[in-house]
Protein backbone atom coordinates (compact mmCIF):
# COMPACT_ATOMS: atom_id res chain seq x y z
CA UNK A 1 0.00 0.00 0.00
CA UNK A 2 0.44 3.44 -0.47
CA UNK A 3 -0.84 6.23 2.27
CA UNK A 4 -0.78 8.98 -0.46
CA UNK A 5 -4.07 6.43 -1.86
CA UNK A 6 -5.59 7.45 1.63
CA UNK A 7 -5.13 11.01 2.20
CA UNK A 8 -8.13 12.38 0.16
CA UNK A 9 -10.49 10.77 1.68
CA UNK A 10 -9.08 10.85 5.18
CA UNK A 11 -8.56 14.44 4.91
CA UNK A 12 -12.59 14.71 3.87
CA UNK A 13 -13.95 12.36 6.76
CA UNK A 14 -11.51 13.31 10.11
CA UNK A 15 -12.41 15.70 12.24
CA UNK A 16 -9.27 17.02 12.57
CA UNK A 17 -9.23 17.43 8.81
CA UNK A 18 -11.92 18.56 6.86
CA UNK A 19 -14.75 15.82 7.88
CA UNK A 20 -16.53 15.44 11.05
CA UNK A 21 -15.68 11.38 11.79
CA UNK A 22 -13.06 10.43 14.43
CA UNK A 23 -9.72 9.65 13.04
CA UNK A 24 -9.27 6.52 14.41
CA UNK A 25 -12.22 5.33 13.14
CA UNK A 26 -11.83 6.89 9.42
CA UNK A 27 -8.25 4.51 9.50
CA UNK A 28 -9.38 1.24 10.87
CA UNK A 29 -12.26 1.43 8.12
CA UNK A 30 -9.65 2.71 5.40
CA UNK A 31 -7.54 -0.32 6.38
CA UNK A 32 -4.01 2.01 7.33
CA UNK A 33 -3.23 -0.40 10.11
CA UNK A 34 0.35 0.27 11.19
CA UNK A 35 1.17 2.86 13.50
CA UNK A 36 4.11 4.14 11.11
CA UNK A 37 1.18 4.72 8.25
CA UNK A 38 -1.62 6.24 10.47
CA UNK A 39 0.97 8.98 11.76
CA UNK A 40 1.62 10.02 8.30
CA UNK A 41 -1.74 11.17 7.47
CA UNK A 42 -2.87 12.26 11.32
CA UNK A 43 0.13 14.16 10.79
CA UNK A 44 0.54 15.68 7.68
CA UNK A 45 -0.44 19.64 7.03
CA UNK A 46 -1.19 20.37 2.83
CA UNK A 47 1.54 23.37 2.74
CA UNK A 48 0.89 23.86 -0.89
CA UNK A 49 -1.54 26.46 -0.69
CA UNK A 50 0.18 28.74 1.86
CA UNK A 51 3.12 28.26 -0.43
CA UNK A 52 1.12 28.89 -3.64
CA UNK A 53 0.43 32.96 -3.81
CA UNK A 54 4.42 33.35 -3.30
CA UNK A 55 5.32 31.85 -6.53
CA UNK B 1 16.32 -28.45 -0.20
CA UNK B 2 16.15 -32.12 0.02
CA UNK B 3 13.58 -31.81 2.72
CA UNK B 4 10.37 -31.82 2.06
CA UNK B 5 7.93 -28.27 3.33
CA UNK B 6 4.48 -27.27 3.23
CA UNK B 7 2.87 -23.82 2.63
CA UNK B 8 -0.64 -23.17 4.70
CA UNK B 9 -2.24 -20.30 4.38
CA UNK B 10 -3.62 -18.68 7.12
CA UNK B 11 -4.99 -15.24 5.12
CA UNK B 12 -4.92 -14.66 1.33
CA UNK B 13 -5.58 -11.70 -0.49
CA UNK B 14 -4.21 -9.89 -3.53
CA UNK B 15 -1.97 -7.09 -1.55
CA UNK B 16 -1.91 -9.25 1.97
CA UNK B 17 -1.21 -12.47 3.08
CA UNK B 18 -0.33 -14.60 5.93
CA UNK B 19 0.96 -18.55 5.42
CA UNK B 20 2.86 -20.89 6.93
CA UNK B 21 5.76 -22.78 5.74
CA UNK B 22 6.89 -25.92 7.54
CA UNK B 23 10.54 -27.90 7.22
CA UNK B 24 12.49 -24.59 6.22
CA UNK B 25 15.55 -23.58 8.49
CA UNK B 26 15.62 -19.71 9.49
CA UNK B 27 18.18 -19.23 6.99
CA UNK B 28 16.34 -19.98 4.47
CA UNK B 29 12.77 -18.08 5.72
CA UNK B 30 15.26 -15.42 5.73
CA UNK B 31 16.31 -15.77 2.50
CA UNK B 32 12.44 -15.56 0.95
CA UNK B 33 11.71 -12.64 3.07
CA UNK B 34 15.44 -10.39 1.95
CA UNK B 35 14.61 -12.15 -2.01
CA UNK B 36 10.74 -10.35 -1.54
CA UNK B 37 12.03 -6.94 -0.45
CA UNK B 38 15.40 -6.66 -2.42
CA UNK B 39 15.43 -9.41 -5.46
CA UNK B 40 12.35 -9.47 -7.17
CA UNK B 41 12.04 -6.38 -9.99
CA UNK B 42 9.10 -4.18 -9.99
CA UNK B 43 8.80 -1.22 -12.21
CA UNK B 44 8.74 2.16 -11.15
CA UNK B 45 9.65 5.91 -13.10
CA UNK B 46 12.93 6.73 -13.05
CA UNK B 47 12.86 9.31 -15.72
CA UNK B 48 11.10 12.46 -16.36
CA UNK B 49 11.15 14.39 -19.40
CA UNK B 50 9.48 17.81 -18.08
CA UNK B 51 7.63 19.52 -21.15
CA UNK B 52 5.78 22.15 -18.41
CA UNK B 53 5.65 22.53 -15.27
CA UNK B 54 4.34 25.85 -13.46
CA UNK B 55 3.67 24.23 -10.27
CA UNK B 56 4.82 24.65 -6.70
CA UNK B 57 7.78 22.35 -6.79
CA UNK B 58 10.39 21.84 -8.80
CA UNK B 59 10.78 19.14 -11.42
CA UNK B 60 13.01 17.10 -9.22
CA UNK B 61 10.67 16.78 -6.71
CA UNK B 62 7.90 15.98 -8.72
CA UNK B 63 10.39 13.31 -10.55
CA UNK B 64 10.63 11.63 -6.51
CA UNK B 65 6.97 11.41 -6.13
CA UNK B 66 6.39 9.82 -9.67
CA UNK B 67 9.04 7.19 -8.68
CA UNK B 68 7.12 6.38 -5.86
CA UNK B 69 3.92 5.33 -8.03
CA UNK B 70 3.80 1.79 -7.78
CA UNK B 71 3.12 0.17 -11.52
CA UNK B 72 1.58 -3.21 -11.77
CA UNK B 73 4.38 -5.47 -12.95
CA UNK B 74 3.37 -8.17 -15.40
CA UNK B 75 5.69 -11.14 -14.71
CA UNK B 76 7.40 -12.79 -17.49
CA UNK B 77 6.81 -9.70 -19.90
CA UNK B 78 9.93 -7.60 -19.06
CA UNK B 79 13.43 -8.06 -18.42
CA UNK B 80 15.55 -5.74 -16.06
CA UNK B 81 16.19 -2.29 -17.72
CA UNK B 82 13.41 -2.62 -19.71
CA UNK B 83 11.56 0.67 -19.79
CA UNK B 84 7.35 1.38 -20.40
CA UNK B 85 6.57 5.36 -21.41
CA UNK B 86 4.09 6.85 -19.19
CA UNK B 87 2.46 10.50 -19.78
CA UNK B 88 0.48 13.03 -17.46
CA UNK B 89 -0.80 16.00 -18.46
CA UNK B 90 -2.96 18.07 -15.77
CA UNK B 91 -4.07 21.72 -15.80
CA UNK B 92 -4.56 23.49 -13.14
CA UNK B 93 -7.04 24.45 -10.98
CA UNK B 94 -7.30 20.77 -10.01
CA UNK B 95 -4.98 17.64 -8.49
CA UNK B 96 -2.93 15.92 -10.49
CA UNK B 97 -3.15 12.30 -9.23
CA UNK B 98 -1.32 9.12 -9.75
CA UNK B 99 -4.68 8.07 -12.00
CA UNK B 100 -4.05 10.63 -14.25
CA UNK B 101 -0.72 8.94 -15.65
CA UNK B 102 -1.41 7.82 -19.76
CA UNK B 103 0.52 4.30 -19.58
CA UNK B 104 1.84 3.30 -23.37
CA UNK B 105 0.88 -0.17 -22.00
CA UNK B 106 -1.61 -1.57 -21.17
CA UNK B 107 -0.70 -3.90 -18.79
CA UNK B 108 1.78 -1.32 -16.80
CA UNK B 109 -0.88 0.95 -14.92
CA UNK B 110 -0.95 2.97 -11.40
CA UNK B 111 -1.19 0.45 -9.04
CA UNK B 112 -3.36 2.97 -6.95
CA UNK B 113 -5.52 5.74 -8.67
CA UNK B 114 -5.58 8.41 -5.83
CA UNK B 115 -1.82 9.33 -4.74
CA UNK B 116 -2.04 13.01 -4.91
CA UNK B 117 0.89 14.54 -7.14
CA UNK B 118 0.59 17.65 -6.96
CA UNK B 119 -2.02 20.38 -6.52
CA UNK B 120 -2.68 22.67 -9.22
CA UNK B 121 -3.52 26.33 -9.04
CA UNK B 122 -5.19 28.69 -11.68
CA UNK B 123 -2.88 28.81 -14.74
CA UNK B 124 -0.85 26.13 -13.37
CA UNK B 125 0.07 22.83 -15.33
CA UNK B 126 1.78 20.22 -15.39
CA UNK B 127 2.61 18.27 -18.74
CA UNK B 128 5.64 15.67 -18.47
CA UNK B 129 7.33 12.09 -20.28
CA UNK B 130 8.23 9.62 -17.91
CA UNK B 131 9.77 6.28 -18.59
CA UNK B 132 9.64 3.25 -16.16
CA UNK B 133 12.42 0.77 -15.59
CA UNK B 134 12.32 -2.31 -14.42
CA UNK B 135 14.70 -3.03 -11.42
CA UNK B 136 14.83 -4.50 -8.00
CA UNK B 137 14.91 -2.93 -4.61
CA UNK B 138 18.56 -3.30 -4.53
CA UNK B 139 18.65 -0.39 -7.03
CA UNK B 140 16.30 1.63 -5.10
CA UNK B 141 13.39 1.40 -2.65
CA UNK B 142 11.04 2.54 -5.02
CA UNK B 143 11.15 -1.16 -7.04
CA UNK B 144 10.76 -2.69 -3.63
CA UNK B 145 7.20 -4.88 -4.04
CA UNK B 146 6.63 -5.58 -0.96
CA UNK B 147 6.11 -4.02 1.85
CA UNK B 148 7.26 -4.86 5.22
CA UNK B 149 7.34 -8.52 4.89
CA UNK B 150 8.79 -10.54 7.43
CA UNK B 151 8.02 -13.60 9.78
CA UNK B 152 7.88 -15.61 13.18
CA UNK B 153 7.74 -18.44 14.60
CA UNK B 154 4.72 -20.31 14.48
CA UNK B 155 4.41 -20.95 18.41
CA UNK B 156 2.23 -23.51 20.71
CA UNK B 157 1.31 -23.17 24.00
CA UNK B 158 1.93 -26.17 26.71
CA UNK B 159 -0.78 -26.45 30.14
CA UNK B 160 1.85 -26.55 32.82
CA UNK B 161 -1.31 -26.65 35.31
CA UNK B 162 -3.41 -24.60 37.30
CA UNK B 163 -2.14 -21.22 38.10
CA UNK B 164 -2.58 -19.99 41.75
CA UNK B 165 -5.57 -20.01 42.99
CA UNK B 166 -5.53 -16.47 44.50
CA UNK B 167 -2.38 -15.09 42.19
CA UNK B 168 -3.03 -12.53 40.42
CA UNK B 169 -4.42 -12.33 36.67
CA UNK B 170 -2.38 -10.74 34.69
CA UNK B 171 -2.74 -10.41 30.73
CA UNK B 172 0.24 -12.70 28.64
CA UNK B 173 0.22 -10.86 25.06
CA UNK B 174 1.30 -12.67 22.23
CA UNK B 175 1.04 -11.37 18.61
CA UNK B 176 1.55 -14.03 15.52
CA UNK B 177 -0.33 -17.37 15.06
CA UNK B 178 -0.28 -20.58 17.57
CA UNK B 179 -0.74 -23.99 16.97
CA UNK B 180 -3.15 -26.33 18.60
CA UNK B 181 -3.72 -29.98 18.58
CA UNK B 182 -3.16 -29.33 14.65
CA UNK B 183 -5.13 -26.14 14.06
CA UNK B 184 -3.50 -22.98 13.41
CA UNK B 185 -4.86 -19.64 15.53
CA UNK B 186 -4.59 -16.30 15.15
CA UNK B 187 -3.75 -14.98 18.02
CA UNK B 188 -5.82 -12.01 16.85
CA UNK B 189 -9.27 -14.31 17.75
CA UNK B 190 -8.57 -13.87 21.86
CA UNK B 191 -7.35 -10.36 21.25
CA UNK B 192 -3.90 -11.43 21.39
CA UNK B 193 -4.20 -12.69 25.25
CA UNK B 194 -3.43 -15.92 26.35
CA UNK B 195 -5.11 -15.49 29.37
CA UNK B 196 -8.76 -15.42 27.24
CA UNK B 197 -7.65 -18.51 25.57
CA UNK B 198 -6.54 -20.28 28.79
CA UNK B 199 -7.70 -18.86 32.02
CA UNK B 200 -6.68 -19.89 35.12
CA UNK B 201 -3.97 -21.83 33.32
CA UNK B 202 0.12 -21.74 33.82
CA UNK B 203 1.37 -21.85 30.33
CA UNK B 204 4.35 -21.72 28.55
CA UNK B 205 5.14 -20.21 24.71
CA UNK B 206 7.14 -22.47 22.65
CA UNK B 207 8.80 -21.91 19.31
CA UNK B 208 7.87 -24.73 16.82
CA UNK B 209 11.07 -25.52 14.89
CA UNK B 210 11.52 -24.68 11.54
CA UNK B 211 7.54 -23.75 11.07
CA UNK B 212 7.53 -19.69 10.01
CA UNK B 213 4.81 -17.78 9.21
CA UNK B 214 5.07 -14.93 7.58
CA UNK B 215 2.91 -11.70 6.78
CA UNK B 216 3.61 -9.90 3.20
CA UNK B 217 2.20 -7.10 2.02
CA UNK B 218 2.88 -5.93 -1.55
CA UNK B 219 2.27 -2.16 -3.12
CA UNK B 220 0.19 -3.45 -5.36
CA UNK B 221 2.63 -3.84 -8.65
CA UNK B 222 2.89 -7.52 -7.88
CA UNK B 223 0.09 -9.95 -6.28
CA UNK B 224 1.30 -11.83 -2.98
CA UNK B 225 1.59 -14.87 -4.97
CA UNK B 226 3.29 -13.56 -7.86
CA UNK B 227 6.13 -12.02 -5.66
CA UNK B 228 7.07 -14.95 -2.65
CA UNK B 229 6.81 -17.50 -6.12
CA UNK B 230 9.43 -14.69 -8.08
CA UNK B 231 11.52 -14.31 -4.53
CA UNK B 232 11.49 -18.67 -4.62
CA UNK B 233 12.71 -18.31 -8.38
CA UNK B 234 15.46 -15.76 -7.98
CA UNK B 235 16.75 -17.64 -4.91
CA UNK B 236 16.67 -21.09 -7.28
CA UNK B 237 18.24 -19.32 -9.81
CA UNK B 238 20.92 -17.74 -7.96
CA UNK B 239 21.57 -22.01 -6.72
CA UNK B 240 22.28 -22.97 -9.91
CA UNK B 241 24.49 -20.23 -11.10
CA UNK B 242 26.49 -20.87 -8.01
CA UNK B 243 26.09 -24.65 -8.83
CA UNK B 244 27.42 -23.59 -12.24
CA UNK B 245 30.46 -21.18 -11.15
CA UNK B 246 32.09 -23.80 -8.76
CA UNK B 247 31.74 -26.98 -10.88
CA UNK B 248 35.09 -28.04 -12.34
Amino acid sequence: MVVGEYWEEFKARSETKEGDEDPEKVLDELGVERQCCRRMLVSHKDLVDIVAPYQ
Amino acid sequence: MTEDYEVEFIERGDRHARFLVRGVTPAFANGIRRAIIADVPTLSIDTVRMVENSSVMFDEQLGLRLGLVPLTTPLGEFEEGDTVTLSLDVSGPSTAYSGDLVSSDGMVQPADDNIPIIDLKDDQRLELEADAVLSTGKDHAKHQGGVAVGYRHLQRVEVLGDSDEYGEEETNILRGVIEEDGELVPTEEFDHDLTNRYPGKEIEVHDVPNAFVFDVDTDGSLTVDEIVTAAAASISDRADELEQAVQL
